[in-house]
This record gives structure tokens, sequence and C-alpha cells, in this order.
């Protein structure tokens, strides 16, 4: 059975069925959620790219090592302190 | 299948999530360029964290200001 359609009632028809409300809803947000991951991490790699490769040698330094991961770090910490000023500024 | 009323409010309410959540992302950005001037270290200076606060909440006193500025241009 392809994962776009529900089980049919009875063994009878071939052919697709359409999706229960319930199972397009779930597709629907796990294609959200991968559709927000992979933005976010375009996101982080285009900022820290900026950040830490100054100047691109022959291989990955340990300190771009280092300042790569401590920018990620720091991103994915400046999203959760934006996030809390948006939403507990009260007016 | 019919629109059922769950289905839309289900679309409605991830469609208020994905706004928001372009919001936070977007101004994410623009707020970490204007904060976040030096190289990332282990941990956000204070005027670093005060300023990503700070930034957000003016972006938003700036929305409001401009849409008293379009409400006036209005009349």
């Amino acid at each position: 059975m392809d994962p776009f359609s529900s089980p049919s009632p009875s063994g009878g028809s071939s052919g697709q069925t359409i999706p229960s409300a319930d199972v397009l809803m779930d597709q629907v947000k796990t294609q959200l959620a991968q559709a927000y991951a992979e933005e976010f991490f375009e996101t982080v790699r285009s900022k820290c790219f900026t950040k830490c490769i100054t100047k691109p040698g022959t291989s990955l330094s340990g300190s771009e090592s280092s300042c790569i991961t401590r920018c990620v770090e720091r991103y994915i910490e400046a999203t959760g302190i934006i996030s809390r000023a948006l939403f507990s500024a009260h007016r | 299948m019919d629109s059922s009323p769950e289905l839309q409010r289900f679309l409605q309410e991830e469609k208020q999530k994905a706004m928001i959540a372009e919001m936070v992302g977007k101004l994410t950005s623009e707020c970490w360029d204007k904060c976040i001037t030096s190289t990332p270290g282990s941990k956000f200076s204070s005027s670093e964290s005060t300023c990503l606060a700070n930034c957000a909440q003016r972006y938003l006193d700036m929305t409001m200001l401009i849409q008293k500025k379009f409400q006036s241009m209005q009349q």
C-alpha cells in the first residue's frame, strides 16, 4: 500500500483511495516540519559561513571548526531570544 | 473528500504557525546581522543578548508606528 492512501474498507477495488483527514493532516505536519528544518539549516549555514570562513584555505582550520560550532549554538540561542522577545511583549 | 471544518481549522492553524515561523526566522536573521558583529563566542555577551531582545521589540514598535502612519495617510 502506498503511503498516500488509507486502507480501503473492502479488498475490492484497486487504485488510489482518497486519504482520510487524519492522514492528510499528519502528512502536512511532517512536510512542514521538514521544510522548516531545511530552511533553518540553510540560514545557519549561510550566517556561519559569513562569520567564520573569512579567508578560505585548503582545509577547515581548527579555529574555523570551533567558530562554526559556536556559531551554530549562538544562532539557535539567538532564535530563542527573538522568539521570547516577540511573544512576551504585551502591548 | 469534502473540506471538513476540521481540515479548514487545521489549515488555518498551520498557516498561522508558518507566518509566525517566517517572522521569527526573518527577524533572527536581521537582528543577528545587527547585533553579532564579532566572531561568535561560547556565550553571548550581555550587550549582544540585550541587543537581540531590543531588536525584536523595536521591530514591533516600528510596525505599530508604520501602521499608524498608514492609517493617518488614508484620512
